[in-house]
């Protein structure tokens, strides 16, 4: 959906519209307040959370988790990726256990995680490492056992070595697939953080955003959310620039997308 | 490559000397591209040796650099032009600083002034063919294979890209092997033509084409004899095809 | 090479058996880790006595309503959106600022509403799947081809039947496609939702059996849940072959 062209007013009277009949709607019933409080007064609780500095340990928590988690992820999944992918015989070895595992939501890992590690922050980087690893191992591999033959006997004739090979052809043009893949990791490890956060932690944004839900603080319940949804927004901008720069010999051919 | 294999090669014998332009055609299917990535030691052969110099082929050897017929899955869509011709004098093992001005020389040469930080995307298909020769020839190679390289260009393309080839040639005394289906080109670019039967292939027919150089597309072509030479030679694909 | 199959194969029984000695021999701690056989069992135990298929049941009732609902919802929507433009533009920024909000922080709110009732669980489900189904369909009746529908157009079709005939059936693909994908995210929400507010399902089975130390029952519910995402899937392969047989065919040859 984008249509870099001209400004979307309707687009956003709309959604004006949307607020306005929120913030009439809340005010209008105290009883409906307490569930759905005014936009005005989410807004207010959101600046002063961000002011006062209450929420900023638990975003930086949940941040850092999140760094942590993806990077490590990233790491081990392109490596054992690309080596799947290329070797044939350790492919062939792993192919099954991969699809045994697959159907598992990553979620399920989250009580055998407290499990060995209990609660805290060891625990929730290992469950994102683990969910986050998935979508970019299995992109790898498909990008990297789909490459053309030609483009391994070009390599070949111009009398390079396997490594290089590798290296030069093989990653290049394994690319696209990988950063597919990096990218729905991307909201996949912001959302085990948040998970992890919510079903065992003390804190991070996650946790944040259920303790106000127990202590009936609706509007910084919502303020929370609003700041992950900020977050998650952000991280995935910045992707895209990044994915932009690197990419640009993509820009004219057609890039097969993922949602 | 799984399934049933197929004898694509029967019996073939022949000899290049250096700096020759030879050429095979022959009715399609008939395994020339078999026999080409044989010779750049990309397939083993089930049976008998290629020599390359006197030295057996085991595996792509270092003097010898192969141009393949889909060149938009051969060239490298991660680097400009220049990029992709640096690849070939990279693989040379020449250091990246001192081949910029080769590379660009090269680029030059095959008619491509002027895009350097293009990307093969951005090019028409003639002109990825000659970005895919010229990276071939940044690698310096006694020995140039090509297959098929203008089969999937326009005729016109094809004939600008047949001239811009013998001019390289002629510059370089490079040792080609040239595969086209294009019974004509094969006359007007050959010194010597082969000419192949059906699956398992055999030489049927060797000639000598001994037309002046350099060639030129009217004056060339005009001469009496090639002709001749091309009914010779589609006469006998032809009875390859029927038999 | 033997037949790449035999290897994986092999290779799983490989690693199913280390294991099972790791834990017999307790070079892991049994009671972290118990031996595969012990998870076996208990798991043909829990299914059994039909503690397994009564909590899978009440997943896959939420699961479904949630999925159901919001299919119901957004493919037309989408189709709406896709069909006229100026119906997507409007509704595009609200989307858009909707979208980046992932599924599990919603629940909380939902709590407020809900409380830990299976609604909350359904409109959690709802939630998430929403975009994935509304894009996804948005995008098939957009970039449907004007030449298809140009030919309907010439075969003096009125609008209506255009729309049954011509743009439901070609934006098909995408929109199952938008379907497919959903399909594991709405198992994982279930699950997540379960873990943080319920009192049954499979997703609270696997934490509660973890809380109180059953951790073979534990492993025997992520069992349960690796074989119901496995089966959830093939049935909607088996969907898609029934409904699209035209669509199925061409991606199976392009595999």
């Amino acid at each position: 959906m984008n249509e870099p062209s001209k400004f979307n007013w309707t687009g956003w009277l709309v959604f004006g519209l949307f607020l306005l009949l929120w913030e009439c709607g809340s005010r209008a019933s105290p009883k409906l307040q307490l569930y759905i409080p005014p936009v005005s007064q989410i807004v207010v609780a959101l600046s002063h959370l961000i002011v006062s500095g209450q929420v900023t340990t638990h975003l930086l928590t949940t941040m850092r988790r999140f760094l942590e988690g993806y990077l490590l992820a990233a790491a081990i999944a392109v490596t054992v990726g690309v080596a799947l992918g290329y070797f044939r015989f350790a492919h062939s070895l792993t192919e099954m256990l991969i699809e045994f595992l697959r159907p598992m939501p990553s979620v399920a890992i989250i009580p055998v995680a407290i499990l060995l590690l209990g609660i805290g922050d060891g625990m929730i980087v290992a469950v994102t490492v683990y969910a986050s690893t998935w979508p970019i191992l299995i992109n790898t591999i498909d990008g990297v056992r789909h490459i053309e033959r030609t483009l391994i006997d070009t390599g070949r004739t111009f009398g390079l070595a396997r490594r290089r090979i590798l290296w030069q052809i093989v990653l290049p043009a394994a690319s696209p697939y990988i950063v597919t893949g990096l990218r729905v990791s991307l909201s996949i490890a912001l959302i085990l953080v948040t998970t992890a956060e919510m079903i065992a932690g003390n804190k991070g944004l996650g946790f944040f955003i259920l303790d106000e839900e127990r202590s009936l603080q609706s509007s910084n319940m919502y303020a929370g959310i609003i700041l992950v949804a900020a977050l998650g927004y952000v991280l995935n901008r910045l992707f895209v620039v990044l994915q932009e720069k690197a990419m640009k010999w993509r820009r004219g051919m057609v890039a097969r997308e993922g949602l | 490559m799984g399934g049933e294999t197929t004898v694509a090669i029967g019996n073939i014998s022949c000899q290049v000397d250096a700096g020759e332009f030879v050429s095979f055609v022959g009715p399609s299917g008939c395994g020339k591209t078999t026999l080409l990535m044989s010779i750049a030691g990309l397939i083993a052969p089930t049976a008998g040796k290629i020599l390359v110099k006197g030295r057996a082929v085991n595996g792509p050897p270092p003097n010898l650099v192969l141009v393949f017929q889909e060149f938009n899955k051969s060239l490298f869509a991660w680097r400009s032009v220049l990029g992709n011709v640096l690849f070939g004098l990279d693989a040379r093992g020449k250091k990246v600083r001192e081949s910029e001005g080769k590379a660009k020389a090269l680029i030059e040469l095959v008619g491509l002034k002027g895009f350097e930080s293009h990307y093969p995307w951005e090019l028409s298909g003639g002109m990825q063919q000659r970005v895919a020769i010229a990276r071939a020839l940044a690698y310096e190679p006694e020995v140039l294979l090509m297959d098929e390289p203008f089969g999937s260009l326009d005729a016109l393309t094809r004939l600008e890209l047949e001239d811009t080839l013998l001019r390289l040639w002629e510059e370089l005394a490079t040792t080609i092997l040239f595969i086209t289906h294009d019974i004509e080109e094969a006359i007007y670019l050959s010194d010597r033509i082969w000419v192949l039967s059906r699956r398992p292939s055999e030489i049927i027919e060797e000639l000598w084409i001994d037309f002046p150089r350099p060639r030129h597309q009217v004056t060339t072509r005009a001469e009496g004899r090639f002709m001749e030479i091309r009914n010779q030679i589609y006469k006998q694909i032809s009875n390859e095809n029927t038999a | 090479m033997r037949e790449p199959k035999l290897n994986g194969m092999f290779f799983l029984l490989a690693l199913l058996l280390v294991w099972e000695l790791a834990a017999r021999a307790e070079w892991v701690n049994p009671l972290i880790v118990p031996a595969v056989s012990k998870i076996v069992g208990t798991f043909s135990e829990l299914l059994w006595s039909g503690q397994i298929p009564l909590q899978i049941l009440a997943s896959l009732k939420r699961a479904a309503v949630g999925y159901a609902l919001a299919a119901a919802i957004f493919i037309p929507l989408g189709i709406f959106m896709g069909l006229f433009d100026n119906i997507r533009r409007a509704l595009e920024v609200t989307v858009e600022m909707l979208r980046p909000i992932p599924p599990p922080v919603v629940i909380p709110a939902a709590m407020l509403f809900f409380g830990l009732e299976d609604e909350m669980k359904i409109f959690v489900i709802f939630f998430s799947c929403a975009w994935p189904i509304l894009l996804n369909t948005l995008d098939g009746v957009k970039n449907i081809d004007r030449v298809l529908l140009h030919t309907a157009s010439t075969f003096g079709l009125p609008q209506r039947k255009i729309i049954w005939q011509v743009i439901l059936p070609a934006s098909s693909p995408q929109i199952m496609t938008g379907l497919r994908v959903s399909l594991p995210i709405v198992l994982i929400l279930v699950v997540i939702s379960e873990m943080v507010g319920s009192t049954d399902g499979i997703g609270y089975f696997i934490l509660d059996a973890q809380r109180r130390f059953r951790v073979a029952q534990m492993y025997a519910g992520m069992l349960a849940l690796a074989i119901l995402g496995y089966v959830l899937n093939q049935l909607f392969n088996l969907a898609h072959r029934s409904l699209l047989p035209w669509h199925w065919g061409m991606t199976k040859r392009m595999e």
